[in-house]
């Protein structure tokens, strides 16, 4: 049972109706008229309002509709719980009157709690004395019992409010009030039976049993919540463990099948590339926690530099070896200023070089590839070594800008240098970024979309 | 070549060349045992093949196999995996070499079984073709390193910041030499590729590695030893 969003005063009433299937206007008609009864019913209410949670705001945004809906099918034992909460609407109309109405508030229901009480603590008082004055025969017995059981129920519930809201005081000072506040409430329960006419054995039993129920009632909600509280933690506890129980088996068993699969199949076929992808996707998944990999950009050097090869392997029958050393570096964004980049970071156009360079390597010599970051005090260099047929700068016709613009030009404008060489012992290609580290050149990479080809 | 071979306990070994050398497969999975057995090249003989750390240990001493190929991972024993098939199998078969097999990138997976004496670590995805130059190569006394092995090592002796030994014996720091190996193997260089652009021979890039190896081995470095401690090694 939750309270809806909208709301009249608590919305007790309306989730109630909304828990049971009643309609709400029976719920309310039936609240007013028990409200009259007597005067236990406000305290219920109250309690009903601190003690039931409060619906998510995305939880049901239209509670009228989920209402109408809302048949009338849970006929469980509706019919002998509902007096008692029902017994209060009556005083939800009363304090709405009397200006406590706080019905939109945002920050739910722990606000008016104190001053409802606080209020009806008042409202009893004054009643009382506007009865005795029209020469009603006014038992100020159980009058001055009950105010002093509401002042004592309101205390409390400042306590418990401070304490759910996180505003944490010194623990002792707490501690001392919350105990007046309980003692309060005993005090209050006790005197309606000590003040009585003809006090017996029987009155003392049920003295005692007050308090104590008095005392449960006012520490219930705290209870609950504490309770929820470990229960949540509990749940979330088995769920991590759980989740190591499955990046174990996983680690040991499928992994293993796909760096076999790989083996087997070579590097250039399909099954190699779907392996290496779907081994990729559960390491992330493994070592990353459950942060959700690859959808959001990645921040840092290193994870760009694997992310794209990442792609770039689903597409071509290339496997990189990434090999990144030294600090984190991250990214700086180009496309404005970024509050938390710091000068060290790497600027994006380092980044769309190094994917340049790749992709070059995975279309014209695929197979094994080595990605190398090194980030030091000497600044960042990276080398990207392929095994392939290997090429010439000086033999690309002019108007072929993939090398020339995307990786050497990009270079030249973010601070750095690139040079491309043959790999090592003459084969294959090695292309090496290098960015000096205090370089502060603004980074006016224009996003070109050009077809590197070579 | 410099005398290092205090540490290379089987180097020393007049070993029956790299013709008809005698492995022993240890992983817990059945299919890529018998994949690695069948992807070897013909001049290795497989011994047997082991798939928890108590059967490892028995076949290691029964059989004295030249170089177990070991995966880092594996059940039984006390927990320990590879590295604890290392420490307790080495002092009963002092002529056999580990090489670490893994699928893990973990750096403390790495670290474990190098420490514990392992001579080399490549991945599971390397083809047979490399497994077995890898074997041959520990079983003639030299260390091997993956790419990613070296970065680590990189990264661990503090290698990117400039830190660099000022004398042979130092271990808890990379000479500048032994940093630019290191640099061209994390860079996916061969040792031979290693030596050509640094123009030195290929015997000596294999000593730089080796005494990589050994300080990696042996030195007491913070971040080496944090990863040991934490996996109860030390």
């Amino acid at each position: 049972m939750t309270r809806p969003r909208l709301r009249l005063v608590g919305g007790v009433c309306a989730g109630f109706a909304e828990h049971t299937g009643v309609p709400l206007a029976t719920v309310r008609l039936v609240t007013v008229l028990l409200s009259f009864c007597s005067g236990f019913g406000a305290l219920l209410y109250a309690w009903l309002w601190v003690t039931v949670p409060s619906g998510g705001a995305a939880a049901d945004p239209l509670p009228k509709s989920s209402l109408a809906r809302s048949n009338v099918a849970s006929t469980l034992s509706a019919a002998p719980i509902q007096a008692a909460p029902a017994a209060l609407s009556g005083s939800e109309a009363m304090i709405g009157r009397s200006g406590f109405s706080r019905a939109d508030t945002d920050s739910g229901r722990t606000a008016p709690v104190t001053e409802i009480l606080l209020g009806l603590a008042l409202l009893a008082a004054g009643s009382a004395v506007v009865a005795s004055r029209l020469g009603a025969d006014i038992p100020l017995a159980v009058v001055v019992p009950a105010i002093v059981v509401l002042a004592g129920t309101a205390l409390a519930w400042r306590q418990f409010a401070d304490i759910r809201s996180g505003a944490a005081q010194q623990s002792s000072a707490l501690l001392v009030r919350i105990l007046g506040a309980l003692v309060l409430v005993a005090v209050g329960i006790l005197l309606f039976f000590v003040t009585g006419t003809n006090p017996n054995a029987w009155t003392v039993i049920l003295a005692a049993a007050s308090v104590l129920l008095g005392v449960a009632v006012v520490t219930a909600p705290w209870l609950l919540r504490l309770w929820s509280d470990l229960a949540d933690e509990r749940a979330a506890r088995a769920r991590e463990a759980e989740r190591a129980d499955i990046a174990a088996h996983l680690h040991d068993s499928v992994l293993q099948t796909l760096a076999l699969i790989q083996q087997k199949a070579g590097p250039h076929s399909d099954a190699a590339r779907l392996a290496r992808a779907q081994e990729r996707e559960l390491r992330e998944w493994l070592f990353t926690g459950s942060r959700s990999g690859g959808t959001e950009p990645a921040t840092d050097l290193a994870a760009a530099l694997r992310r794209i090869a990442g792609e770039i392997e689903e597409y071509f029958a290339v496997h990189f070896e990434v090999v990144t050393v030294g600090a984190g570096v991250g990214v700086r964004s180009a496309a404005g200023p970024e509050a938390n980049s710091s000068s060290t970071d790497a600027p994006e156009s380092l980044v769309a070089a190094a994917r340049e360079a790749m992709l070059n390597a995975a279309r014209h010599a695929g197979g094994a590839v080595s990605v190398y970051l090194e980030t030091g005090a000497r600044g960042i260099e990276l080398s990207v070594t392929d095994r392939g047929p290997g090429f010439r700068l000086d033999q690309i016709p002019e108007d072929r800008l993939g090398v020339r613009e995307s990786i050497l030009g990009r270079m030249r404008r973010a601070g750095g240098n690139a040079a491309v060489r043959p790999g090592p012992g003459g084969a294959g290609t090695e292309i090496l970024l290098t960015l000096p580290a205090a370089t502060t050149a603004p980074t006016t990479d224009e996003h070109h979309t050009e077809t590197s080809v070579r | 070549m410099t005398d290092h071979n205090s540490s290379d306990r089987a180097a020393t070994e007049p070993s029956a060349a790299s013709a008809g050398l005698r492995v022993l497969i240890v992983d817990d999975h059945s299919i890529f045992r018998s994949g690695l057995r069948a992807e070897l090249d013909a001049d290795i003989t497989v011994l047997g093949e082991a798939a928890t750390v108590d059967e490892a240990l028995a076949r290691v001493i029964d059989l004295q196999p030249r170089v177990v190929l070991l995966d880092v991972h594996l059940p039984g024993g006390h927990g320990g995996g590879g590295a604890e098939v290392i420490r307790e199998a080495a002092p009963r078969a002092p002529h056999t070499l580990f090489l670490a097999l893994s699928v893990s990138d973990a750096a403390d997976d790495v670290v474990s079984v190098i420490r514990a004496g392992a001579r080399g670590y490549i991945t599971k995805s390397a083809s047979g073709a490399e497994v077995s130059e890898a074997a041959r190569r520990v079983a003639e006394g030299d260390a091997v390193f993956s790419p990613r092995l070296a970065g680590f090592v990189l990264d661990a002796f503090g290698a990117v910041a400039g830190e660099t030994a000022e004398t042979t014996e130092e271990l808890d720091r990379l000479s500048a030499r032994e940093t630019e190996v290191m640099r061209l193997i994390a860079r996916g260089y061969s040792y031979k590729e290693v030596a050509g652009t640094l123009f030195i021979a290929a015997k000596t890039v294999e000593t730089h590695v080796s005494a990589v190896l050994r300080k990696l081995q042996l030195s007491s470095r913070h971040e080496l030893t944090a990863w040991a401690l934490e996996r109860k090694l030390l």
